[in-house]
């Protein structure tokens, strides 16, 4: 492309403040210092790169990891019918919303608690691993990758909201009661600890390490 | 320039070096720099209806807005006013036996405590109700103080914390949650909505436009303007 010519701020002293977006000169020297003045505009702390931006989205993200399994073998939602307990978990819930023909809505909870988790995971481990091994190409694409995870994170809130309604709403217990089951927890922690990773990721890693001809 | 869409134009800025004056000094307000590849660019004056874009990882910069301060101070003065039936009267129903068995933001909030999941608990109360709450008022707070032209010194904080809250408050994923609930209890039972739930909708309508209204750029222009005088 025609920018391997243009620097980056950072390599012409320039940073750019994370909260106001305005562009401060960085002080000689000040490179490797750990701590800046605060940004002229917002008082807010400046950052030559989000701090320890690696580090923190991968153990982030391998919490998130580990607790997909708990959040998809555990039942989510506990459906007590005239004294009979049925487990759903959040892929039988999705079943069983399909067998009872209600195939658009069964499509909605699906893409928002299967897909986005799983794009979302998968995609922030794809940038790490283009971070870690410096990739030199497609780095417009990774970037939408991240506007993308970024934009698509918090929809997956939708089943724990779901729930939330439900648990409040059937809960005559002569004839039928919906518990939440403990995967809520553990999926409730998948968004929350992934919406976290995706904050602590900066994208500009990805740009930082393009060698420039 | 180039037409984008159906009703926006789309601006790219230009890539540009650093150039000192001669007394090796910078104005830093000639420069832009996009958030996620860290080009520098050339600041421009962008127009209403225009959207400026990164020229390298194609990033949207900013997106000025008509009248941003006094939208956004109508609009959260509106929200505001919404939020209290919003919270109050109950969203949705059913009616099992005879008696009717309502949902609110809260009722679902404390049943959920009430159950030891008291992790989701909070969380929903956060994103559902805590948040919500403090994006309107912080909004509120800020454009009002700009509207009227009143310095403050807190002014800097609340639009930080504005912008860092912001994506933690979640009243649209939970109007899909509203949605899918009542299409599964409706294969079930006959289901009552409440005035809880028109005050809800106009409720997120009014949020989903006080995000696009607020103008980040502009709001941090004017604050720094404010305070020189
Ligand atoms: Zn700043
Ligand atoms: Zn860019």
């Amino acid at each position: 492309m025609s920018f391997s010519n243009k620097k980056s701020a950072l390599k012409q002293g320039l940073i750019r403040c994370h909260h106001c977006g305005c562009i401060v000169q960085l002080p000689v020297n000040a490179l490797h210092s750990k701590h800046l003045e605060p940004c002229p505009r917002c008082d807010g702390q400046l950052h030559i790169r989000l701090p320890n931006s690696f580090q923190r989205t991968a153990a982030l993200l391998c919490s998130a990891f580990i607790l997909y399994i708990p959040a998809n073998v555990f039942p989510i939602m506990i459906v007590t019918k005239f004294g009979v307990p049925e487990h759903h978990t959040i892929i039988s819930g999705i079943i069983s919303l399909i067998n009872s023909g209600m195939v658009p809505i069964a499509t909605l909870v699906f893409i928002a608690s299967v897909l986005v988790p799983l794009i979302k995971m998968l995609g922030l481990a794809i940038l790490l691993w283009a971070v870690r091994h410096r990739w030199q190409r497609n780095m417009r694409v990774l970037t939408l990758v991240y506007r993308i995870i970024a934009f698509v994170g918090r929809w997956s809130m939708l089943d724990i909201f779901m729930i939330s309604i439900l648990v409040s709403i059937v809960s005559s217990e002569a004839l039928e009661q919906v518990l939440a089951g403990p995967a809520a927890t553990a999926f409730a922690g998948v968004v929350v600890l992934t919406m976290l990773a995706t904050n602590s990721f900066d994208p500009r890693l990805l740009w930082d390490r393009l060698r420039v001809q | 320039m180039k037409l984008n869409g159906w009703f926006c134009l789309k601006l790219t800025l230009t890539a540009c070096d650093v150039l000192f004056m001669h007394n090796n000094t910078l104005n830093t307000l000639a420069y832009e720099a996009c958030p996620q590849c860290d080009l520098l660019l050339k600041s421009a004056a962008v127009a209403v209806g225009i959207k400026a874009h990164c020229p390298r990882c194609g990033c949207q910069l900013y997106r000025p807005r008509h009248y941003s301060v006094e939208r956004t101070f109508a609009l959260s003065l509106t929200g505001l006013i919404l939020f209290i039936p919003v919270n109050l009267l109950p969203l949705v129903g059913i009616l099992v036996l005879g008696n009717a068995q309502e949902a609110s933001l809260w009722s679902g909030v404390s049943t959920l405590y009430a159950e030891g999941l008291w992790g989701v608990a909070i969380l929903v109360f956060l994103s559902s109700m805590a948040f919500p709450f403090l994006k309107i008022s912080l909004s509120l707070l800020v454009s009002g103080h700009l509207y009227f032209d009143k310095p403050n010194r807190y002014l800097k904080v609340w639009l930080r914390t504005l912008q860092h809250l912001d994506e933690w408050a979640m009243l649209e994923v939970y109007t899909l949650g509203i949605i899918v609930a009542c299409v599964k209890l409706a294969s079930r039972t006959e289901l009552k909505f409440g005035l809880g739930l028109a005050a809800f909708i106009a409720l997120l309508l009014v949020i989903v436009m006080l995000t696009s209204s607020l103008d980040e750029h502009l709001f941090w222009q004017r604050i720094a303007a404010l305070n020189k005088q």
